[in-house]
């Protein structure tokens, strides 16, 4: 009778929970996954199925190879992933494609605004990806270097900050004491947008009409400074091989190098580890990008996450999105390298000082524009291709800044016809 | 009665015929199926969405007959990456080749551990190619790269050169590499040809007092001709088809791109899908045609009269 009445109640009390359970996770037991580059946090699926009760295949590749199972997956009309990466420079030909879900109404308007780079997800007002990692570029500088060096203020200016390069390489502390890759990787061509920004321009009008060939511009300007630089000795030959990634890890990261010209805010963790960066752990801080004017500049090359509209499970899908771009999971997630997207989210972690340099992150933040005012063309790949195919032939002494600009122009403007 | 048991033999012997080529039917089935499901379909496929547009930024998929064919006419960069490709396919067949052939005569000479030999030498083969070009990519580094350090300690100035930076010199990086990892294949299918040469022969030219170049060129050489045909067809597709190497050595520079890694930029990067099915049925009709020609020159040298 005792077992009788136990089993009787507890299958009310189920009976009467389920419903509850039900709203609170009214996706349990269904299945997604999620195709992001590595490495991601080993918790996260973990986590996320404790959360919803959606439970999570996370598959990770390196971020090059991520594109190429996209394209290839999305052009056969199959889904590479309920939840795939989407980085900034994919959206005007993803768009074009029409391969992803419209998320504009599943997103709450506060978060698009705590969330300032959806503008640059945004398409024809389509959100097509709610950025999860906010790569903006700040300038990344050794300060001990600068220190032996004698130099007390850190440069606002370019001129500034060539005078400071001339000096730590005149005191021997590095030989080439600028990284700026000059192969022809996406990097060359970042980090030749950003001097762009810095001295006080942008790469096209509205019309897509092209605004760095005529010598007084930003552009060209920009071109010759990178020429200059290695002309110089400030920064090693060697670069027309090496992507920034290889930079970072192999010159900077062990103190051959003092200024990262295009820092990423994300790897100051990585350098502040004395296991992961032994030769400049504690010494390397990030400062606003310097610029011709000395008023910082910076632009977003943000990642989001995204839904193809061929995949079967996009309401789960939309819980994943919403919840790791959430505020707290934010936070927590900082300390797996990836900094938040959310402002508020900036804001907390910087004043309870967890974030690496924070106050220029902040600072920097305030002033990140979208690389293309009317958001990213379809012909970008193509454009980016010739920015570094030239930036990488002038360096080689191969074709003049002259020469590099116009043909930059003449492929844009081969590309935009195609 | 020879008539009669004639008469009654072959209705079995049609029997057994019939048998024999319905069981032969029924073993070529099988691998008829594969190669026109994975080979033949997909490639009348491919070949007719080349006549067509074929790009997820644009709606639809109208014909345009042989557009993306004269369109490479005038793509500049494809003509950069053609002229590298030959230049790569021309040097690494003579090189694979002479020196192929010249490290399996060498190899065929030793006699004890011949297998580790054997074993060393196809290792750069057996890595997967990726492996070897990152390899190759330490040794070229300007600063602690191997090859300079070997130059800088017998006094030549190389202490930062950096072997990319000008294109002779890069290309024949790239080539190194390629020929390294291929070589070896050249290597072990000559070997196998130049085991199976009877002992004899080389006895009874050295009674006629030949000397060992003369027997190289007499005996060897013709009678492993079949055998370096088939190292040159691979070889020479091989080098068509380079492109981990050239990627990670120099990434995609104009000075060093293969045709290869420029279909995949136009494929993957611009989306340009059915342009880069256009440029990589070029490239094996090409690859096909120069091979053959290979094959028949090397294969009417070679002969024995």
């Amino acid at each position: 009778m005792r077992a009788f009445i136990l089993s009787t109640v507890a299958l009310t009390a189920l009976v009467l929970a389920s419903p509850a359970l039900a709203q609170d996770k009214p996706l349990a037991g269904k299945s997604i996954t999620v195709l992001m580059p590595s490495p991601q946090g080993a918790t996260i699926a973990a986590e996320f199925e404790k959360a919803t009760g959606i439970h999570v295949d996370l598959q990770t590749l390196s971020w090059d190879d991520i594109r190429p199972k996209l394209v290839t997956a999305l052009i056969a009309g199959t889904a590479p992933a309920d939840v795939t990466e989407f980085d900034w420079s994919w959206t005007g030909q993803f768009a074009a494609a029409d391969w992803y879900v419209d998320m504009s109404s599943a997103i709450d308007d506060a978060t698009k605004q705590d969330i300032k780079g959806t503008s640059i997800f945004t398409i024809d007002g389509k959100l097509l990806g709610v950025p999860y990692t906010n790569d903006f570029r700040v300038m990344l500088v050794n300060k001990k270097h600068f220190a032996d060096a004698g130099i007390t203020t850190m440069p606002k200016t370019l001129d500034e900050l060539v005078a400071d390069a001339k000096a730590i390489k005149a005191k021997g502390i590095t030989q080439y004491p600028i990284g700026l890759p000059l192969s022809t990787t996406e990097g060359a061509s970042t980090s030749w947008y950003l001097l762009t920004k810095a001295f006080g321009g942008d790469l096209f009008d509205k019309d897509w009409k092209p605004l760095f060939v005529s010598p007084d511009s930003a552009g060209y300007k920009a071109m010759a400074f990178e020429a200059q630089l290695l002309k110089d000795g400030l920064v090693d030959p060697a670069s027309t091989g090496l992507k920034d990634s290889q930079i970072n890890d192999t010159m900077f990261a062990k103190g051959l190098v003092s200024i990262m010209i295009s820092g990423e805010p994300g790897r100051l963790g990585q350098y502040s580890d004395p296991a992961q960066s032994p030769a400049v752990a504690g010494n390397v801080q990030a400062i606003l990008v310097p610029t011709a004017s000395g008023t910082t500049r910076s632009y977003g090359l943000l990642e989001a996450l995204a839904i193809p509209k061929v995949s079967q499970n996009q309401e789960a899908a939309m819980a994943f999105v919403k919840w790791f771009t959430s505020k707290e999971f934010q936070i927590e997630n900082y300390g797996n390298g990836v900094l938040p997207t959310r402002t508020s989210a900036l804001d907390e972690l910087n004043k309870a000082g967890k974030l690496q340099s924070g106050d220029a992150l902040v600072e920097e933040s305030k002033y990140v524009e979208p690389l293309f005012a009317q958001g990213t063309p379809t012909w970008y790949p193509q454009f980016s291709s010739a920015v570094n195919t030239a930036i990488n032939a002038v360096a080689k002494g191969q074709v003049t800044v002259d020469q590099a600009m116009q043909n930059i122009a003449d492929a844009t403007q081969k590309a935009m016809t195609e | 009665m020879t008539a009669v048991a004639l008469a009654a033999t072959e209705p079995k012997r049609r029997a057994a015929g019939n048998g024999d080529a319905v069981l032969g039917v029924l073993l070529v089935t099988p691998i008829i199926l594969t190669m026109f499901a994975l080979v033949f379909f997909p490639l009348g496929q491919t070949v007719w969405d080349s006549l067509h547009r074929i790009n997820p930024m644009q709606a639809g998929t109208p014909f345009i007959g042989v557009t993306n064919y004269t369109k490479m006419l005038s793509d500049a960069d494809l003509g950069h990456a053609w002229i590298n490709t030959l230049i790569y396919v021309a040097a690494a067949v003579v090189l694979e080749t002479v020196f192929g052939v010249l490290a399996a005569a060498l190899v065929n000479q030793v006699r004890v551990g011949r297998q580790w030999l054997l074993a060393a030498v196809i290792l750069p083969w057996a890595l997967p190619a990726v492996v070897n070009a990152v390899i190759w990519l330490w040794i070229y580094q300007p600063g602690a790269g191997l090859l300079n350090g070997l130059l800088t300690s017998v006094g030549l100035p190389f202490e930062n050169h950096v072997w990319f930076n000008e294109r002779t010199s890069a290309i024949a990086a790239v080539l190194v590499v390629h020929v390294w990892r291929m070589m070896p294949l050249t290597v072990v299918i000559v070997l196998a040809a130049m085991q199976t040469i009877p002992e004899h022969l080389y006895e009874a030219a050295r009674i006629d007092g030949a000397t060992r170049p003369q027997m190289f060129f007499s005996i060897t050489l013709p009678l492993v001709r079949s055998a370096i045909a088939v190292a040159v067809t691979n070889a020479t597709v091989a080098a068509f088809n380079l492109f981990d190497e050239a990627v990670v050595v120099n990434s995609s520079s104009l000075d060093t791109r293969p045709v290869v890694v420029q279909i995949y930029l136009e494929t993957f990067q611009n989306l340009h899908f059915s342009y880069g099915m256009a440029l990589s049925l070029v490239l094996t009709v090409i690859s096909i045609l120069v091979s053959a020609v290979f094959v028949v020159r090397l294969y009417n040298s070679t002969r024995l009269e």
